[in-house]
């Protein structure tokens, strides 16, 4: 399923080609030119070590190698620690890198010298000790070019407000209308009731028309082709993924060769539009999560393109992600594991503003503090470690984690599934304010029908890595088109009893990734099919994604036509005992 | 508590014949470093022969507590039960059985489904040996008969070549496929109560509405009880006839399915069933309840919802609730039912209508706040 195959997903305009990450027959040369390179290095200063110790004997080298060592050893650690995200500090560490080298040659060439006075050893050993001058030579390059050896034209990294990223220093909330008198901070603070977002909605007792003119700015439905002539800038997805796949090779033998391929996500098309919330939902294991990754390329992708407005991501220099990912953040499914138990709150949500190079303590806290507010809970948390929360409180913090960034997309992977239902509402509610107040886009993933009925806009199902179906709320929850979307629907418990009715049961569990069916890869446990007495077109031909009815609704299945009410009621029916007909399954 | 129970016979004397189980002011305590935690704090219920019962609770609830101590699985110490408690099953009190007693009551009269059916498989052995070897031991068959019937299970909840399938370990099995081992397990020897402990929460929607018309599929065939544990009031409307909603180790509210469903008259059953998404609340917010279930161990002294509660008064916070009749056979733990407090409960009921007919708008109530 390319996206030729597909016509209804525009062609996105791509804003400006980064930096290609160099293919990985160079990335691998390279890793190999430096591994000999430090093999060299290394046996160089063995080699001088010995010379060294010749001349001066060992207890005279103990101290000045200590002198050269330690230093090394410092810079190193600096290095690692450091370079990533300051340059300033990458500048004074060549400058040290340098000073060492000076320092340890320096200190060679005078021993050898005051040993061996005649001209000629000494220049010898100068011969020697140039190749480690050129080394550190090379890495001062190294740096100053930012490893870009082979790359041809030296290209600047993507800067952040290049790449549309709100800068880090700006406050967290956007759309705050004129501040009025009664809501400076302090005030806020001070009614702990209203304190997070008195700044975005409004102070309490005057509010009803405030609060009226909100409204209108939580469409229940944005669908994309309305919203589209509304605003030039919605016209162009802020996400496009077209025929993304992300596979995982299964290890195995004594080899430990690669002997199976997990396809956990084959093939995927669909755009999220800006202040859209657009859902995935599915079983466990049928790909959601994974999409959802690889859609903010938290796992590379196997094949395929996402673009995130206008920058291709797949191919991106990994520096060239760093300004973008600031862009795309992700709230975690579990609460409990999401959170590193041993760092303080303050960390945990000061680590991503510190990777983005907000390097001033008392701006990353002050962020940090606003984020929890945002999230409705108090600055002083700040100081405690996660244990200290409940499941709610640490879901918030997730989402205050991603926040911080000031993103304007957000992957929601289950951000409820682990609370308990009073809870699950005040986390919807929280996520449905930030979206208006922030202006946030919503990846939400879940497999809960009835939540992303109540929160998206628009719904794909997925189904053993593809998506079966694709349209809004509405669309696919009064018109499901594909038998595995029925069947899904008709599997909610509903908790109004005048609601009840009897079921579509799906025979069986859903099959390996690892070894998906042939054809369509829902006709094992296809209800329709049954009904229509087994085509082979199910078992041959995979079906593609096509527009069935209304524009934007989009289905997968070559029956789709054949599904009514009265199909559907006939199937229910007849379905025999779901004892027998689990046995049959087989 | 004694006033809300009409027929309810005096302590210490079994029921009527047809009440299977009657629990009688069930307590339970954890006696833990920090102090104890009272996990079922009196809690009453009675099922008839063949009835459902859904218990209903966020975690922490004592949803699960209660089952066990009725089960007599939990460790004394840390775990104590009350003095005055009484479960009595068919015609016994299970409390104060002997242990020896107990043991061939569990598994045989009662079973038990347990959430996450990994864990409470044993993975050294087979599925088949796991229930052939409950038949052997409550049944007193052979070995070979034991077997046939732990394949007759399989066979029963729907598992394809259950001959097969019984060889296998349960590390072999799906969730689906175990959570039906579980069932299969538990049915294996014709129990009189089964006991569902949120049997179908670790499966996805599909696999989750197989084993619930399994379940029921199975009730209605053997005629046996059926307490489900549950937080999911889904999962409830559709499986059970009556139902009591826990909150804090307290009964909160009992009716049938319809009355506590439609018409709640508690306010946490109220906010619960409000903050249900569905479709008519699109585009308004959900009514949360505000906060988090209380510390066990900082219980609130008088109601223990007050603190969460939107409808709570002076009275809420001087005065301990008892369950109150709220007409129509069912109790609620919420001085809105005390006759003068009829004002205030007609505009709570209707203002649940309200929310549940469309969603509570954007109206700026402070209810975003989590941790107040």
């Amino acid at each position: 399923m390319t996206a030729a195959a597909t016509p209804s997903v525009a062609e996105p305009t791509v804003k400006r080609k980064l930096r290609r990450r160099p293919p990985a027959a160079i990335r691998n040369g390279r890793a190999l030119m430096i591994a000999i390179a430090g093999y060299v290095a290394a046996g160089l200063f063995i080699l001088l070590l010995g010379l060294v110790i010749g001349a001066r004997g060992v207890s005279g080298i103990i101290l000045p190698a200590l002198a050269v060592v330690v230093p090394i050893v410092v810079l190193c650690i600096l290095t690692v620690r450091l370079t990533r995200t300051r340059q300033v500090w990458a500048l004074a560490l060549v400058v040290g890198w340098a000073a060492v080298v000076a320092v340890a040659v320096g200190f060679l060439i005078a021993t050898m010298a005051s040993r061996q006075p005649d001209a000629n050893a000494t220049f010898f050993a100068q011969l020697l000790l140039t190749p480690p001058f050129f080394l550190a030579v090379a890495s001062a390059w190294h740096f100053l070019r930012g490893a870009r050896w082979f790359n041809g034209e030296w290209e600047h990294p993507l800067k952040a407000d290049e790449s549309g990223a709100r800068p880090i220093s700006a406050p967290l909330v956007v759309s705050a209308p004129p501040a009025p008198a009664d809501s400076v901070p302090s005030a806020a603070h001070a009614t702990a009731g209203t304190a997070p977002l008195a700044a975005a909605g409004a102070p309490a007792a005057p509010v009803a028309p405030g609060m009226d003119g909100h409204e209108p700015e939580i469409r229940p439905i944005v669908a994309p082709e309305v919203a589209a002539p509304a605003s030039a800038e919605a016209g162009r997805p802020l996400v496009s993924v077209q025929g993304l796949k992300k596979h995982f090779p299964i290890y195995g033998g004594v080899l430990r060769r690669q002997i199976g391929t997990v396809y956990a996500v084959d093939g995927v098309d669909f755009d999220i539009m800006p202040g859209e919330t657009f859902s995935l939902v599915g079983e466990s294991g049928c790909g959601k999560t994974t999409l959802g990754r690889t859609v903010i390329q938290l796992t590379p992708s196997t094949d395929g393109r996402v673009v995130f407005d206008g920058y291709e991501l797949a191919d991106v220099d990994p520096e060239d992600m760093r300004p973008l990912r600031r862009r795309m953040q992700i709230i975690f499914q579990d609460p409990f594991g999401s959170l590193n138990p041993r760092m303080p709150i303050s960390d945990i949500i000061g680590e991503g503003l510190l990777a983005q190079g907000l390097t001033d303590r008392q701006a990353r806290d002050k962020r940090t503090e606003d984020a929890l507010e945002l999230v409705g809970l108090r600055r002083e948390y700040t100081r405690r470690y996660p244990h200290e929360f409940s499941g709610g409180q640490r879901q918030r913090i997730g989402v205050a984690r991603a926040l911080a960034l000031g993103p304007d997309f957000i992957v929601a992977d289950e951000p409820v599934s682990a609370l308990d239902v009073s809870i699950q509402s005040q986390v919807l509610n929280l996520l449905l304010d930030l979206k208006r107040d922030l202006k946030l886009t919503y990846l939400f993933i879940s497999h809960n029908l009835s939540v992303v009925q109540y929160f998206s806009d628009r719904v794909a199902v997925m189904y053993l890595g593809k998506i079966a179906e694709i349209g809004t709320v509405d669309q696919l929850y009064a018109d499901p088109r594909h038998p595995y979307t029925v069947a899904l629907l008709s599997a909610i418990p509903e908790a109004d009893p005048r609601r009840r009715r009897k079921r579509l049961v799906l025979k069986g569990d859903v099959p390996s990734p690892a070894a998906p069916p042939s054809g369509c890869r829902f006709h094992t446990r296809c209800w329709l099919r049954e009904r229509l007495g087994n085509p082979e077109r199910c078992t041959t031909e995979d079906p593609a994604l096509r527009t069935f009815g209304e524009e934007g609704h989009r289905v997968a299945c070559h029956f789709a036509e054949d599904i009514s009410q009265t199909t559907v009621e006939q199937a229910t029916a007849e379905a025999p005992a779901v004892v027998a007909a689990a046995v049959e399954g087989e | 508590m004694t006033e809300t129970s009409t027929e309810r016979p005096v302590a210490g004397a079994p029921p009527r014949d047809d009440i299977l189980l009657d629990v009688r002011n069930l307590k339970t305590y954890f006696r833990v470093m920090d102090g104890v935690v009272p996990a079922v704090d009196g809690v009453n219920f009675s099922l008839g022969k063949g009835h459902t019962l859904g218990i209903v609770g966020e975690s922490g609830s004592g949803k699960s507590v209660t089952a066990l101590t009725v089960m007599r699985l939990l460790d004394i110490p840390p775990a104590e039960i009350g003095e005055d408690s009484e479960a009595w099953f068919d015609g016994r009190d299970l409390l104060k059985l002997p242990e020896s007693d107990m043991r061939r009551i569990r598994g045989n009269d009662i079973a038990m489904i347990f959430q996450e059916p990994l864990t409470s498989l044993n993975p050294v052995f087979t599925v088949g040996d796991q229930i052939a070897e409950q038949v052997e031991l409550h049944m007193k068959v052979k070995a070979r008969e034991a077997r046939d019937r732990a394949v007759e299970m399989l066979r029963l909840v729907g598992i394809p070549s259950p001959e097969r399938r019984a060889k296998q370990y349960p590390h072999e099995l799906s969730g689906g496929m175990r959570q039906r081992v579980m069932i299969g397990m538990a049915l294996s020897c014709e129990p009189k109560l089964l006991i569902a402990d949120e049997p179908t929460t670790a499966l996805d929607v599909t696999v989750q509405a197989q084993i619930l018309e399994l379940l029921k599929a199975i009730q209605e065939r053997t005629g046996a009880a059926l307490i489900l544990i549950t937080h999911d009031l889904g999962v409830v409307a559709e499986m059970v006839d009556n139902v009591i909603v826990m909150y804090a180790g307290q009964v909160v509210e009992q009716g049938t399915v319809d009355q506590v469903l439609l018409e709640p008259r508690m306010p946490y059953t109220m906010g619960l069933i409000e903050s249900i998404p569905t479709v008519e609340k699109r585009g308004g917010r959900l009514s949360a309840i505000s906060g988090v279930v209380p510390s066990p161990f900082h219980l609130p002294p008088h109601c223990r919802f007050e603190p969460r509660c939107p409808y709570r008064w002076e009275t809420c916070r001087t005065v301990t609730p008892e369950l109150y009749n709220a007409g129509d056979g069912r109790v609620a733990r919420c001085h809105l039912h005390l006759v003068e407090a009829t004002a205030r409960r007609e505009a709570a009921i209707a203002q649940h209508r309200q929310n549940m007919a469309m969603g509570r708008r954007f109206t700026g109530a402070p209810d975003r706040l989590g941790d107040r």
